[in-house]
């Protein structure tokens, strides 16, 4: 059984009188532990796919399934609930609460399963990620690659199986991205966790096992196997 | 969710929030300050009177008639065993410094020994009144001695008798303000009362017996009761000291009643600013509540934690202003004493910041949630699209969060008032008050939109672009400044229209002076004295009472069970007072019937809404009995009074001399120019010294008086609202602060001076303000139109000035307000935020 699977998804906006196709029916099957790269120019409706796979977006039409289970048709609360624990995510603009701490940041989503130890465990995330000095700093008074490295250790506090990266190098330098990206595909590694990762940028693609090329709303070809060449 | 995570999210959440904690204290703390001021002042009034009602009644039990007391009923008090009992007389009546021929009315209280048995009198030189009073002496209030420049020792003249003023009485426990009664106060004893033959046939005398019951009678209202049960009261009534003080306590419960409304309302106000707040702080929000929903918290779950977090804040902000108005009752004695019996203590009431804090929040909830139902829209997908359209709406939140506030408001409103129907016309004037503010909002904004701006100056143009903008706040602000300049404009409006009125000359040809207790055999000497003074228009009826015991062949008992409401009940049950008389005056018209037109029955002329009250019609029977004797009229006439005209007018007019061997006395008026008036009353008193004068003019000036003070409480309230409106601009100003100083740097960058921007802000300002107080006072003209033509039946013009007035006043505070709530954004270096 697929990690994460959707079949013939198509998202569709209003635009004026028309309606304007986004995906344009995407069949796609992400097994567990895999890294799935998604690639493709701007508009090609890469982020959309992420969102509708993740349970954030609705679908106009066709299928998500999660671990087995059917997502598209879930009720906000059900969808918010499947999302604890079991899903993480890290965004290209970082997404870190700005009143919370670097350790409220991490620590939430583990007060919400309601995780024993939740303090502790966070603690040693923010060590893992280099930030075991800064917990009690304010996403406000770290950099770019800091407030990432937060909210890598945020993705993963939950031990979720699947993981979604929104352009998460996108915000930062190429040295400092290159690291975070690393960091990232180290944790996901060590604990065998399914990445789904949109980008545009080959060189962050090239770390996946499989590239999937969307272009105008349709998987136009998919590349399997690490380029490690390029990484 | 558990709780533990709720209140931990809530309270991360409240970090950086000390702006918004400012603006929901000064919003609600001002609204929770009016409300637990209002409420504490008239409990504490009521607990006073509550617990030192025995030293304010001077007794256990005070029995009262307009008539001697019935043997019977003083057989049964001589009957009681171990109660002390006090006989009194009250009557108002002229006193005279004989030495220097002034008068004054003054309230006689004559009284027996013992008098009072609880607490005391404060006599100047001190003493009791039984060691000081003799048969020819008397003790008079201090502001009587100052008014007629007397001194102990010195003669006064009170009916035919002259007495000595043994002492000044420096305090009298449960005497009201002399604004609040007839006159200052005299004391004698029951013989001095007699020797001054004030007892003649019409005088106004009220015959009372004060008691002091021994500890085994147990409570004085079962032993009131259980008496009135017994023993047939015929007129008299009985009061015990738990009912002391029935117009103070009265008042209290209609202070708490109506200015309790009235306080609410700026609580009421105070829930629009907040709303307003939370609008403006959950559009900051969005961001981090896309996050949260993609961590896994579900649309209740962040819909609770920033409930949480306004009702933390709604709390705090409304306990701070409970606290301080809880201590109002303790200054109110101090700056208006005037306001409270004498010898009444106020205590703290901390009862009252319950009600406070449970409004303040209930309010400030209920007003939040339209605003805070925002929470459920955010899509999760926001993170990864700024321009995700926001979730389907829920209806049914939709739904409960309007009910929640007209729920909010009817609920708060009982409370306040007590009364369902009363707190229901509130709640409906509130909703049709704010949606007509929101309705003329709306219509502004439309207009700032629509207007052309092409060729106005930069300033205006960017002033009224400013309100056209989507979030410039214009609602909140509008609705709010409007309905406090229309609350306030209103209650000036009335209480000076009214004042005015209640001031101005008398209407032509009215009387401005009464004269009671004329005996027939005083007449001549009463018109000799009059002619004398240059008196005009004298008119002297006779005045007889008698008692209505049938109507329309039924007895005036059988009648009273139809028409037992009001003052058909006063009617049927009381003495009433008539008049006979050829020709009526010009303020009487008649509207059915003919006067004087039946020869073979004694004829009455009835004013038409007494009529109706006591069931009479054109043509009924009635009987009326004089002492005793039965006399049997037919109604022929019914006529509509002008009792605004300040003449002698009644309800019931006999035919001329139907009634001339009944006892009766006479009642004169007549018309003196004001300045003669002492000397008019100088003259009469010294020469017929049983008759009272009243003066119309100095009754007015105290009417006038009182309602003065009484509309000053109501306008501070108001006035309350006005300052939630201010605070709430500037609230709304401040919220803004992050868009306004992005808007400052670029207008520095563009070469505008900051007192150019600030120019530009107060112009924006200046006109919401100017607007929401237009419309305020143009509500407020028509309701207090509204209530002169329709409730008073005045013609009054309301000023054309008032509107663009207060337009310009709040457009003044409004731009104030709103520059010191921009100042942080005006001195902000461009450079600054530009990097930012």
């Amino acid at each position: 059984m697929p990690a994460l699977e959707c079949r013939g998804l198509k998202k569709e906006l209003p635009s004026g009188a028309h309606t304007l196709a986004i995906l344009a029916g995407i069949d796609l099957a992400i097994e567990a532990g895999e890294f799935v790269a998604i690639l493709g120019p701007s508009g090609s409706g890469k982020t959309t796919l992420l969102g509708l796979l993740a349970g954030l977006d609705r679908p106009s039409a066709g299928e998500v399934w999660l671990e087995g289970r059917r997502i598209d048709a879930l009720s906000e609360d059900a969808l918010a609930r499947l999302r604890r624990g079991r899903v993480g995510f890290v965004f290209q603009s970082f997404q870190l609460l700005g009143n919370l701490t670097a350790l409220e940041n991490v620590l939430l989503p583990l007060e919400l399963v309601g995780v024993a130890g939740a303090r502790a465990r966070s603690v040693e995330l923010l060590g893992e990620v280099g930030l075991g000095d800064r917990l009690d700093h304010y996403p406000a008074q770290l950099s770019g690659g800091e407030q990432q490295r937060v909210a890598l250790a945020r993705a993963f506090a939950s031990e979720p199986s699947v993981l979604f990266a929104d352009e998460p190098t996108g915000n930062l330098d190429a040295e400092t991205g290159a690291r975070v990206l690393l960091l990232l595909d180290a944790l996901r590694a060590r604990r065998q966790v399914t990445l789904v990762l949109v980008t545009h940028d080959p060189e962050v693609a090239a770390r996946a096992d499989r590239r999937v090329h969307l272009r105008a709303g349709k998987i136009e070809r998919i590349e399997f196997g690490r380029e490690t060449a390029r990484a | 969710m558990r709780f533990a995570l709720l209140f931990r999210a809530a309270q991360r959440e409240s970090r950086g929030a000390r702006g918004r904690l400012a603006f929901f204290t000064a919003c609600l703390a001002l609204g929770s300050f009016a409300v637990v001021g209002v409420s504490g002042l008239a409990r504490s009034v009521r607990a006073a009177i509550a617990a030192q009602s025995k030293e304010l009644l001077g007794g256990d039990v005070w029995i009262r008639a307009r008539e001697p007391l019935a043997d019977e009923l003083v057989a049964a008090l001589d009957a009681e065993p171990d109660s002390e009992r006090c006989e009194v007389r009250l009557v108002q009546t002229m006193a005279r410094a004989t030495a220097s021929g002034q008068s004054r009315l003054v309230e006689l209280k004559a009284v027996g020994a013992g008098f009072p048995y609880h607490g005391a009198l404060v006599l100047e030189p001190p003493g009791t009144l039984d060691a000081r009073l003799d048969d020819g002496a008397v003790a008079v209030a201090s502001e009587l001695a100052a008014g007629l420049g007397l001194c102990v020792g010195d003669e006064l003249a009170l009916g035919v008798a002259r007495f000595r003023v043994a002492a000044l009485v420096l305090d009298e426990p449960g005497r009201l303000d002399p604004t609040f009664t007839s006159g200052p106060r005299v004391f004698s004893t029951l013989a001095g009362f007699h020797s001054m033959q004030l007892e003649g046939v019409g005088s106004r005398i009220t015959y009372g017996a004060l008691l002091a019951l021994p500890p085994s009678a147990g409570p004085a209202a079962e032993w009131a009761d259980t008496l009135s049960e017994r023993v047939p009261m015929g007129e008299a009534r009985i009061d015990s000291h738990e009912e002391a003080q029935p117009q103070v306590q009265r008042a209290a419960r209609q202070v708490e009643r109506y200015l309790g409304l009235v306080a609410l309302l700026s609580l009421i106000l105070g829930g629009v600013g907040v709303a307003e707040i939370v609008r403006a702080w959950i559009g900051t929000r969005v961001a981090s509540i896309g996050v949260l929903r993609v961590l896994g918290f579900t649309p209740r779950e962040v819909l609770w934690m920033y409930a949480g977090h306004v009702l933390a804040l709604a709390t705090v902000g409304s306990a701070l202003g409970s606290l301080l108005g809880s201590f109002l009752p303790l200054c109110v004695p101090r700056f208006l004493p005037e306001l409270l019996p004498r010898g009444l203590t106020l205590g703290w009431q901390p009862l009252s910041i319950l009600r406070g804090i449970g409004l303040g929040t209930l309010v400030a909830v209920a007003f939040s949630l339209p605003a805070l139902a925002a929470v459920w829209r955010v899509p999760p997908v926001r993170v990864l699209r700024h321009e995700a359209e926001p979730l389907p709406a829920k209806r049914a939140l939709t739904l409960a969060a309007l009910g929640a506030l007209i729920g909010s408001v009817f609920v708060a409103a009982w409370v306040q008032s007590e009364e369902l129907g009363l707190a229901a016309g509130f709640t409906g004037l509130v909703a049709a008050l704010l949606g007509v503010l929101a309705l003329g909002a709306r219509g502004l904004t439309r207009l700032a939109r629509w207007l052309p701006r092409e060729r106005l100056p930069a300033s205006l143009a960017h002033g009224i672009a400013a309100l056209a903008r989507p979030g410039a706040g214009v609602l909140g602000a509008v609705v709010a400044l409007g309905l406090g300049t229309l609350v306030v404009v209103t209650l000036l409006l009335v209480e000076t229209r009214l004042s005015a009125r209640l001031t101005s000359a008398l209407p032509p040809g009215g009387a401005s002076l009464f004269f009671l207790d004329l005996q027939p055999d005083q007449r001549a000497e009463f018109e000799r004295v009059l002619a004398a003074e240059g008196a005009q228009d004298v008119r002297i009826v006779p005045l007889a009472s008698g008692r209505l015991t049938r109507i329309n062949g039924l007895s005036a008992e059988a009648q009273a069970l139809v028409h037992g409401e009001g003052r058909g009940r006063w009617a049927l049950t009381r003495e009433q007072r008539l008049t006979w008389q050829q020709e009526l005056g010009p303020d009487n018209h008649l509207v059915a019937g003919e006067l004087w037109s039946d020869p073979q029955h004694l004829e009455l002329s009835l004013e038409q809404d007494y009529a109706e009250d006591i069931g009479a019609l054109l043509g009924s029977p009635l009987t009326l009995e004089f002492s005793g004797l039965p006399i049997e009229f037919v109604v022929t006439s019914l006529r509509q009074v002008e009792w605004e005209s300040f003449g002698i007018n009644f309800f019931i007019v006999a035919e001329p001399g139907a009634l001339d061997a009944a006892p009766h006395s006479l009642l004169a008026a007549a018309n003196v120019a004001p300045e003669r008036e002492q000397r008019v009353q100088d003259a009469l008193v010294a020469a017929c010294p049983n008759v009272t004068v009243i003066r119309v003019r100095s009754i007015l000036e105290k009417v006038s008086y009182v309602l003065s003070r009484s509309a000053l409480a109501v306008e501070l309230l108001g006035a309350f609202t006005v300052a939630v409106g201010l605070v709430l601009l500037a609230g709304v100003a401040s919220l803004g602060a992050l868009r306004r100083v992005r808007e400052v740097a670029l207008w520095k960058v563009l070469g505008v001076t900051r007192g150019g921007v600030a120019r530009l802000f107060a112009l924006e300002f200046a006109l919401l303000g100017g607007v929401a107080g237009l419309l305020g006072a143009l509500g407020a003209s028509a309701l207090a139109w509204a209530f002169f033509e329709h409730v008073l039946e005045f013609d009054s013009d309301v000023p054309w000035w008032t509107a663009p007035l207060a337009g310009l006043v709040a457009a003044t505070l409004a731009a104030l307000c709103g520059l010191a709530a921009c100042a942080h954004a005006l001195h902000t270096r461009p450079i600054e935020s530009l990097r930012s």
